[in-house]
């Protein structure tokens, strides 16, 4: 239930927030500002609708089961050639990700002329247990693709998660649109989406 | 890029052939990764030799497994951008799902700043075709985009005839690119659940 006080403190905080982000964009380009003043009532609902921040652990943001993480990490000389190639032989097949279990996607890209890697995926819950999963699941894997990183002491080493977290950035803003989902609750429903078309395809 | 090579098309190579290529491949590799590749050939035949959906282009630009897109883009910050968006999006708590859903084709997005707040990496999965995706933005939330995107350095504006034109510039395609379930969109997820709760309720009452 929602009480009328609650309703008041809830307004009171958009319009609060609403003056901040106004004065954010005071010296805004004229585009921008044109785009607040047209967006304000959507913001205002974007505001009221703001929950907590929530986070995968250690370092990134998670929302509801799903979280992120993203790095960018420079590569050895001749990295990007070697993931390239590696990854144009495999013809973009990840079954090791499927063996991982736990990854909704996941994203390689050579940027700066092939002198970093940007590595993005979506996954579900803690960060650790998610580095973990991938050492003990495809640690081979992870040194062919990562060998070619700068400093990558080996999906085994003691090190591996300072290393990691050293070059983890955690987005400001990550939005999941099912964030209730994890990747196997979804293969469940895939399942029973199937199951139901039978059914009725049965008694139809 | 990939397509540059002469090689012939990867699908015409035996798997001893495929073998031979990444060997030559991590000729000059760092040791440990010379030493994971021999570890893990066996598991690489078996990828190599069974092939699931191809990644195809998502149209103009970006990777596409079955029905999922990747768009990545990297722009400069304008001055003063990096301190306007960050603040803006610390308003909204990183939380940006009421437009998003809005735009319903959207799997998830993410907003990340790096080298010391003078570039942003701007990453999402989305379904389909990259051009029908950006008209859905422009459609249904052009103030939004325009907000968050004013901090770019060079943004001529989403209702510009120069808009697309600037995120192709500034996208990059993904080499790798991996979705846990290719063949369901955002729609298809949404029923899904639905049916789930449905079922769930049925077998309860008759239970």
């Amino acid at each position: 239930m929602t009480t009328l006080e609650q309703t008041r403190t809830v307004q009171d905080r958009v319009a609060e927030k609403v003056k901040k982000v106004r004065e954010l964009y005071a010296d805004a380009p004229e585009v921008g500002k044109v785009a607040l003043e047209k967006g304000i009532d959507a913001l205002k609902l974007e505001l009221a609708a703001a929950t907590q921040r929530e986070s995968a652990g250690r370092i990134g943001a998670r929302r509801g089961k799903v979280s992120e993480l993203t790095a960018i990490i420079p590569l050895e000389p001749g990295g990007g050639k070697r993931i390239r190639g590696l990854l144009d032989l495999l013809e973009g097949n990840f079954k090791g990700a499927d063996v991982v279990g736990t990854l909704h996607d996941m994203r390689f890209v050579l940027l700066d002329n092939d002198t970093k890697l940007f590595f993005a995926t979506a996954y579900d819950g803690e960060w650790d247990a998610y580095i973990d999963d991938f050492a003990t699941k495809i640690p081979n894997s992870m040194d062919i693709l990562f060998c070619n990183c700068k400093g990558w002491p080996g999906i085994r080493s003691p090190v591996i998660k300072d290393w990691l977290v050293s070059h983890q950035l955690t987005a400001d803003a990550w939005y999941v649109a099912s964030p209730n989902l994890t990747v196997a609750e979804t293969k469940r429903l895939e399942k029973v989406g199937a199951a139901v078309e039978e059914f009725l395809d049965k008694i139809g | 890029m990939a397509t540059q090579t002469s090689a012939p098309p990867k699908q015409d190579l035996s798997v001893e052939q495929k073998i031979q290529q990444f060997r030559e491949l991590f000729a000059d590799a760092p040791e440990l990764g010379k030493k994971a590749l021999e570890n893990a050939l066996h598991e690489l035949k078996s990828q190599a030799s069974d092939l699931p959906p191809a990644v195809e282009s998502a149209g103009r630009v970006g990777a596409r497994l079955g029905k999922v897109s990747e768009l990545t883009i990297i722009v400069p910050l304008a001055p003063g951008g990096a301190k306007r968006l960050r603040g803006f999006l610390r308003l909204l708590r990183g939380n940006l799902s009421q437009g998003a859903n809005k735009v319903g084709t959207l799997h998830n997005m993410r907003f990340v700043f790096f080298d010391n707040d003078t570039r942003l990496l701007f990453a999402t999965a989305f379904d389909g075709d990259w051009d029908t995706y950006i008209d859905d933005f422009v459609a249904k939330i052009p103030d939004y985009l325009d907000i968050i995107d004013s901090a770019w350095e060079g943004w001529p504006g989403i209702r510009s005839p120069g808009a697309k034109d600037y995120l192709i510039k500034h996208q990059i395609t993904a080499e790798g690119w991996y979705v846990a379930h290719p063949d369901l969109t955002v729609a298809e997820t949404h029923r899904l659940k639905r049916i789930g709760k449905a079922v769930d309720e049925f077998l309860d009452k008759i239970g």
